[in-house]
């Protein structure tokens, strides 16, 4: 065969630009673009406006006449010197009402690049760059000719990532976002707000106060409110879906105090979505109500997901689609329930998105175009537009029991501009003549938003005024729905954390924090966040005598994280015991995570009242918080017999080698739970002699001479003891370890002594190499080696000199070149030496636009089959960084729907220039520590002085941020250059066809909602591996805990696992092959679930340890938490690949979802 | 209760001294640093419209570089080194002198004042800091006060808030009679019957307006009446090159153009250069109109 190589020069200057090159620009004709829309059964879409109305809508909103006001840009991404800066807002009408817009207004001109757009008070408020701006006209129905600056100072480092998603909440304040890059710095008369990455803030106009509502994400187009004040959020950049943001909340990437944890979204594994809107009103039929819309602007979908409670939070599953459409420039945007009942989709229209990866100035970024579409229910009802500018103020109360959410917002907004000193006495009125304990609490509830947006002060407020509000308040917050309660109970919080608590703070102890309903128990949480108080953590830790689940967890954790400064000190004086609560006190202490609770965590232990499922937790706390001693008393635990598992021996033993090596904690006077430790098996016993290592302890010195020396030493084992004999770093060491480099040692033992010394003394262990490698054979394992060197800073080019002069086998050549590249660091003199040693000659230059241009022309003509087969290679390693539908490594984007956003050049050149062009969120650091150790990742946290990256090879790392002596950004990508080097050309133009066609609507490889099993792990043969076979049976696989090594593996994207792929075995000489396999199940709420199979035969199934007799639709009943689906297959006789896809059972209360991930 | 605090309030007004005049050279190029108070200032330009117009003789350039919620440690300049003091002030105070001023204006202490008391020595510590590391421009400095809280609907009571403003620009003072600059007392600014604020806290565009000439007092600067058109065409010439300026030294897509990813759109920064000239342009005019004041 003959080989097509790609290989390509290290040093790369972006010259050219390709990205979306191939991107065609269409006829723009709306008709055309409609045509191709497949809509959800039942419904139509028709265009309610166009260009040239409007170009380019980045936000829409309706104001209560039913006006659609359309924030839109032309400069968008970037001013061009000169240029003066005219975005506009438009106002559309659609006056006759006959589902089209027949009037436009151009309400405000002369902006730069507004990116939200919310009417009211009067006028519009709207985000212009750096200010948030309320925009107004003299003339009613006339241009804007009053701009007030409301609050300024927000970033603008990315455009597509300034303040956006303007919407009023139900309770009248402005909720609005901003994205990852963006650093904003808001003065107020209340103090100063930062944020410095993305969130969501809440702005109460009347009295400029700004607070972040909840933190983090990547890029959050999307925002909606439930009929109950619950808030959903989608992001334009991240993988999770659906996320329910619960108050003061942080997730994906945030930044802030208690950044060290974040709550996740529901659907992991998702494309990213943009804007977010809720179904209601009569308009559409019954099953669509509460369903969450939002867009797939990549995939041009417009997604529906169905949402269900699931414990204190929520699950969200996708449906069928509400349009797709197969049209390069469909770019469904911002999404609003209208007037009329139907929904209404903004369509940025462009075959260009982005631009990070596409120049600013390309010509083919559309400017013009732009449109508002319609969709309806064939055959039903529109709703009739309410009255409401011009209704009277008990009209409008009537109106909020609206079944639409549109009206009954719209209303509150008409009330809050009516102004307080006309609306209150109003409010005093109806309150006073309803029969409260009877009332409607849905309705009631929206009285309570109305009255909580009226009393934002106290001036001119009657007694009778306060006492009626009063009456309100109480009956929602006993109300006999939890989710009115819930709500009700984080708007009294809000009010009552500023004023006397101690009369509130009974109430959560008696009620609320011990609430029948988990999500009363989780808003009562979250708003003792604000109390201040030693008594508010006291109460907030009394929902841990009700069931848990995980968001609660978090909401606990992070209220008793916010009130640590009121109850730490009360707690260490002894003034408070949280009821002498053993699982309440080892919470807390768990949660504030403090230095200075040793004395008392230890205390918990010892005194033995610990409840059995906190002991664990106990030790793995001493491990962040303690010292030597505390270590120590960890490690005798962690050696004990019984009473420990092994996973969670292990744990426990590296968490205190983590704690030495981060924490830089100092040896004890003796280390007494060591000897017991190094007994044991595999990753204990290697942690252990580790830990020998970075505490020096002598007393285990010679036996890690020994190891080290022996010739019939393991080699893991001979590694392990090198290493820790090199953190002694005495001269002892160095003279024992440089002398098993000499060439009278076993090869394995040189070169693996040639890795432990470039730690300890790089020149010399450079010169070792140079002896060494000369005789080196390419079936060593030298990739340790290369990267030992590679890994410290200067190592490269050490040992580049020690090879000058030197011959190389051309394989050994090649495994260094190969380690260089994926070292992601400069190492040309390096690359150069083994080129020259290995006689390779010289490598090929980058391609030129031209040969980029004919692979593209080549990969259209590959076959997406093979290709797939080509990218489960596992030379290629794709899967190892890259997730399909969230299964599979989590270094690079997940691939869900690349093809449908990243046109075939792109992809070529990103397989070969991974660097030139990376994906957000995808950059990788470098750092270097005062060893001169050289670090590259993906940083996932930095808190508490201490710096998380995500490696290369999927690992996060913790290094302390005192030890960084350089930092900045890695000047490649974290996947290496020259993986496709060794394709043929087919193989290549193979892979490119499948990757343009993943997520492409219509093809073969389409977004796909069913619920499979993507993410496995198989048993490989391997001698340990059989060894616990023969010595137990194969059914111990599916025990808990096991000790066998699993290996991932992932299913094609149609679901289906190959088994001509998998590993098998057979046990005894006799026996008939088997393969052994497993996934996971994520139980939130408990209940039955269906696994339907291709086929059964020749399977045995166990969940968790238990048989399960399978069918073709098999029933299970779950339990909370994590359960293992383990597969037993005899291989010998099927032959038949394994789909398994994960349904709901009829009535079920179960929430489950497949754990994904690599 | 209500008598003592509203003479407490009365009685802060005095001003201590009538201003010493701070005397503008032709040529001078004014850089101008603070937080909100500033920033906003350069989209209204009323203030920076009666300096040059107290100066009609005088060829006077103006930098704004006001960041809304900065502090004299420029915490707000640090952009995705926001967590690493050291280069937030390097922000600050390598810009500055990048624009080579002949005059700056330092205008801190609001955001500080949050702080009260307590946060006093961290400000002053900083304020020196600050002082030392402009030195290399050899500048004149001119040391501005905070400007007062004001009592508005939404901010019924500036009182609180005031007392710690008080202290900040006392220390203000006390550091520009040390280290021999000038100061300019822009707390007792006091705009007598116009409404100036909405939030008690920030200017509105009439704030500004209101408040030009005695911002031109408090310096020192003589007033000269000049007809309104003629001030208002040469207003609008100041915030024309205002916003070219804001272009040139605080672009969009920071992140693209010279941050973390401009190995991606790094090839468009050139764009950002081009606008020297325009803000040349339009000083010309500013110039020209500023001559026709007479």
């Amino acid at each position: 065969m003959r080989y097509y190589i790609l290989a390509l020069l290290v040093v790369l200057s972006p010259v050219f630009v390709l990205a979306q090159k191939d991107a065609k620009v269409p006829d723009p004709d709306p008709e055309l673009e409609r045509k191709t829309f497949i809509v959800a059964e039942g419904f139509e879409v028709n265009l309610f406006a166009a260009d040239p109305l409007l170009a380019k809508p980045i936000q829409m909103n309706f104001d209560p006449q039913g006006r659609l006001w359309v924030a839109t840009s032309e400069i968008y991404p970037q001013i061009k010197p000169g240029e003066k800066a005219n975005d506009k807002i438009i106002i559309l009408e659609d006056t006759d009402t006959d589902g089209k817009a027949d009037k436009t207004t151009v309400f405000a001109d002369g902006l730069l690049i507004p990116t939200g757009i919310e009417p009211g008070d009067g006028g519009a408020y709207v985000a212009n760059s750096t200010e948030l701006v309320h925009l107004s006209a003299s003339k009613p129905g006339g241009k804007a000719d009053k701009k007030k600056v409301l609050l300024s100072g927000f970033g603008t480092e990315d455009t597509h990532h300034i303040i956006h998603t303007f919407r009023w909440g139900p309770d009248c304040r402005l909720y609005f976002n901003q994205s990852i890059y963006i650093h904003s710095h808001i003065e107020t008369p209340h103090g100063v707000k930062r944020l410095n990455a993305g969130g969501i803030w809440r702005f109460n106009p009347d009295k400029t106060e700004l607070d972040v509502f909840a933190r983090g994400w990547i890029n959050s187009w999307g925002h909606a409110f439930d009929k109950y004040g619950q808030s959903f959020v989608t992001d334009g950049a991240g993988g999770e879906g659906i996320n329910h943001a619960i108050p003061g909340g942080y997730y994906l990437t945030s930044e802030g105090p208690h950044r060290q944890r974040v709550l996740h979204g529901m659907n992991p594994g998702s494309p990213k979505y943009c804007g977010l809107e809720i179904i209601s009103g009569r308009h559409f039929p019954a099953d669509w109500q509460g369903d969450l819309i939002t867009n797939d602007f990549r995939g041009h979908r417009v997604c529906r997901f169905k949402l269900k409670d699931d414990g204190s939070s929520f699950a969200a599953r996708e449906m069928t689609e509400v349009i797709k459409s197969n049209h390069p420039a469909f770019r469904p945007i911002d999404v609003k329930m209208g007037p009329d009942g139907a929904l209404y989709i903004a369509d940025w229209y462009n075959p260009i998105i982005q631009h990070g990866e596409v120049d600013f100035r390309d010509p083919r970024r559309d400017k013009t175009h732009g449109r508002i579409w319609r969709v309806t229910a064939k055959g039903r009802d529109l709703v009739k537009k309410p009255k409401l500018v011009d209704a009277t103020i008990p009209e409008l109360l009537d109106q909020l029991k609206s079944p639409e959410d549109w009206t009954r917002l719209q209303a509150k907004r008409v009330l809050k501009e009516r102004g307080k000193e006309k609306v209150l006495p109003e409010l005093e009125k109806w309150t006073n003549a309803i029969d409260i304990e009877r009332h409607d609490e849905n309705h009631l509830l929206e009285v309570l938003w109305v009255w909580d947006a009226a009393l934002t002060d106290n001036r001119g407020v009657t007694q009778a005024q306060v006492k009626a509000y009063g009456a309100v308040l109480k009956r929602g917050v006993f109300a006999n729905s939890p989710q009115v309660r819930a709500i009700a109970i984080r708007l009294s919080g809000e009010r009552h954390a500023k004023g006397p608590k101690s009369g509130p703070l009974e109430i959560y102890k008696e009620h609320w924090c011990r609430g029948d309903h988990p999500r009363v128990r989780l808003e009562a949480v979250r708003s003792l966040g604000a109390f201040r108080s030693a008594v508010a953590a006291e109460a907030a830790l009394l929902v841990l005598d009700k069931p848990m689940d995980r968001t609660l967890d978090y909401a606990l954790w992070l209220t008793i994280r916010e009130l640590e400064p009121y109850w730490m000190p009360e707690f260490k004086s002894g003034k408070l015991d949280f009821g002498g609560d053993a699982k309440k006190i080892a919470f807390a202490l768990s949660a504030a995570a403090n230095k200075d609770t040793v004395k008392p965590v230890v205390a918990l232990i010892d005194g033995g009242k610990l409840p059995k499922e906190n002991v664990h937790g106990m030790y793995l706390l001493l491990t962040q918080i303690g010292g030597p001693d505390e270590l120590v008393k960890v490690l005798g635990f962690a050696g004990r017999d019984s009473g420990v598992t092994p996973a969670a021996r292990i744990e426990l033993v590296q968490a205190v080698e983590d704690a030495i090596r981060t924490r830089k904690v100092p040896p004890p006077k003796l280390a007494t739970g060591l000897p017991s430790l190094l007994r044991q098996d595999g990753a204990v016993a290697h942690s252990a002699m580790r830990i020998a290592g970075l505490w020096k302890v002598a007393a285990h010195r010679v036996m890690l001479d020994t190891a080290a020396s022996e010739p019939e030493t393991p080699d893991h084992v001979r590694a392990t003891a090198l290493e820790a004999l090199a953190l002694f770093g005495d001269d002892k060491a160095k003279a024992l370890i440089t002398k098993l480099c000499s060439a009278d040692q076993k090869p394995a033992v040189r070169r693996m002594a040639i890795t432990a010394l470039a730690g300890l003394d790089m020149p010399t262990a450079a010169t070792k190499a140079g002896e060494f490698l000369p005789n080196a054979k390419p079936e060593e394992e030298l990739g340790e080696l290369f990267a030992a060197f590679l890994n410290r800073k200067g190592g490269a080019g050490v040992l580049a000199k020690a090879l000058a002069g030197k011959k190389l086998n051309a394989e050994v050549a090649r495994i260094g070149l190969k380690s260089a590249r994926a070292s992601g660091q400069p190492a040309d003199e390096l690359i150069a030496a083994l080129t020259k040693a290995g006689d390779l000659g010289a490598a090929k230059k980058p391609p030129t636009p031209d040969e980029v241009k004919a692979l593209v022309a080549d990969a259209m003509k590959g076959n997406a089959v093979r290709g797939e087969l080509v990218y489960r290679r596992k030379e290629l390693q794709c899967m190892a960084c890259h997730a399909y539908g969230g299964a599979g490594g989590q270094v690079g984007p997940d691939m869900t729907s690349i093809g449908a956003s990243a046109q075939p050049d792109y992809l070529v050149e990103s397989l070969l220039l991974p660097t030139k062009a990376i994906k957000e969120g995808y950059h990788a650091m470098r750092v270097v520590t005062a060893d001169e150790k050289v670090y590259l990742g993906v940083k996932v946290r930095e808190a508490d002085g201490l710096l998380v990256l995500r490696t290369s090879e999927d690992k996060e790392i913790t290094i302390p941020v005192k030890d960084i002596t350089e930092r900045g950004q890695a000047m490649k990508s974290l996947m290496p250059e020259g993986l496709t080097d060794q394709l043929t050309k087919q193989d290549f133009a193979d892979l490119v066809k499948f990757l343009t066609e993943l997520g492409k609507v219509g093809g073969p490889y389409a977004p796909n909602k069913a619920r499979v099993v993507r993410r496995w792990q198989v048993i490989d043969p391997t001698n340990p591996n059989l060894n616990l076979f023969r010595r137990t049976r194969v059914s111990a696989a599916a025990e808990p805990d096991n000790p066998f090594a699993w290996s991932p593996t992932y299913s094609k994207v149609s679901g289906v696992l190959p088994l001509g792929e998998l590993p098998k075995f057979t046990v005894w000489n006799d026996t008939e092959a088997q393969t052994v396999l497993r996934f996971q199940l994520d139980v939130t709420t408990a209940g039955n679930v269906k696994l339907k199979f291709n086929s059964v035969e020749r399977l045995v199934v166990y969940v968790g340890n238990t048989p399960v007799e399978p069918k073709l639709e098999t029933i299970l009943d779950l339990k909370t938490g994590v359960q293992t689906v383990t597969i037993l297959i005899n291989r010998h006789w099927r032959t038949e690949d394994l789909r398994i896809e994960l349904d709901d059972v009829a009535n079920s209360p179960a929430r489950v979802s497949i754990v994904g991930g690599k | 209760m209500f008598l003592s605090a509203a003479l407490a309030v009365l009685l802060s007004t005095q001003p201590n001294d009538p201003p010493k005049p701070f005397e503008f050279k032709a040529g001078d190029r004014i850089v101008w640093l603070g937080s909100t108070l500033v920033e906003r200032e350069q989209r209204y330009g009323y203030w920076e419209t009666a300096l040059l117009a107290a100066n009609a003789d005088k060829n006077i350039t103006v930098r704004n570089l006001g960041w809304s919620g900065d502090t004299v440690h420029g915490e707000a300049r640090g952009r995705f080194d926001f967590n690493n003091p050291d280069m937030c002030f390097k922000q600050l105070v390598n810009l500055t002198l990048e624009l080579k001023p002949t005059v700056i204006f330092i205008s801190y202490g609001t955001n500080e004042a949050f702080e009260g008391k307590e946060g006093l020595p961290k400000f002053e510590k900083g304020l020196e800091k600050l002082l030392d590391a402009l030195k290399p421009a050899k500048a004149r400095i001119v040391l501005l006060s905070p400007m007062r809280f004001y009592r508005t609907k939404s901010y019924p009571d500036p009182i609180p808030m005031n007392e710690k403003l008080k202290l900040y620009r006392d220390s203000i003072k006390a550091i520009a009679e040390k280290r021999d600059v000038h100061f300019a007392d822009l707390y007792h600014v006091w705009p007598s019957f116009h409404i100036v604020s909405e939030n008690g806290m920030h200017l509105t565009e009439d704030g500004y307006k209101h408040t030009a000439v005695p911002f031109t007092g408090i310096l020192g600067q003589k007033y000269t009446r000049f007809p309104e058109t003629k001030l208002e065409s040469l207003r609008q010439a100041v915030i024309a090159k205002n916003e070219l300026f804001f272009h040139r030294w605080r672009p969009q897509n920071e992140t693209y153009l010279f941050g973390f990813r401009k190995h991606e759109q790094g090839k468009n920064a050139k764009e950002v250069a081009e606008f020297d000239p325009l803000v040349a342009k339009a000083e010309d005019e500013i110039a020209k109109l500023r001559k026709e004041l007479k």
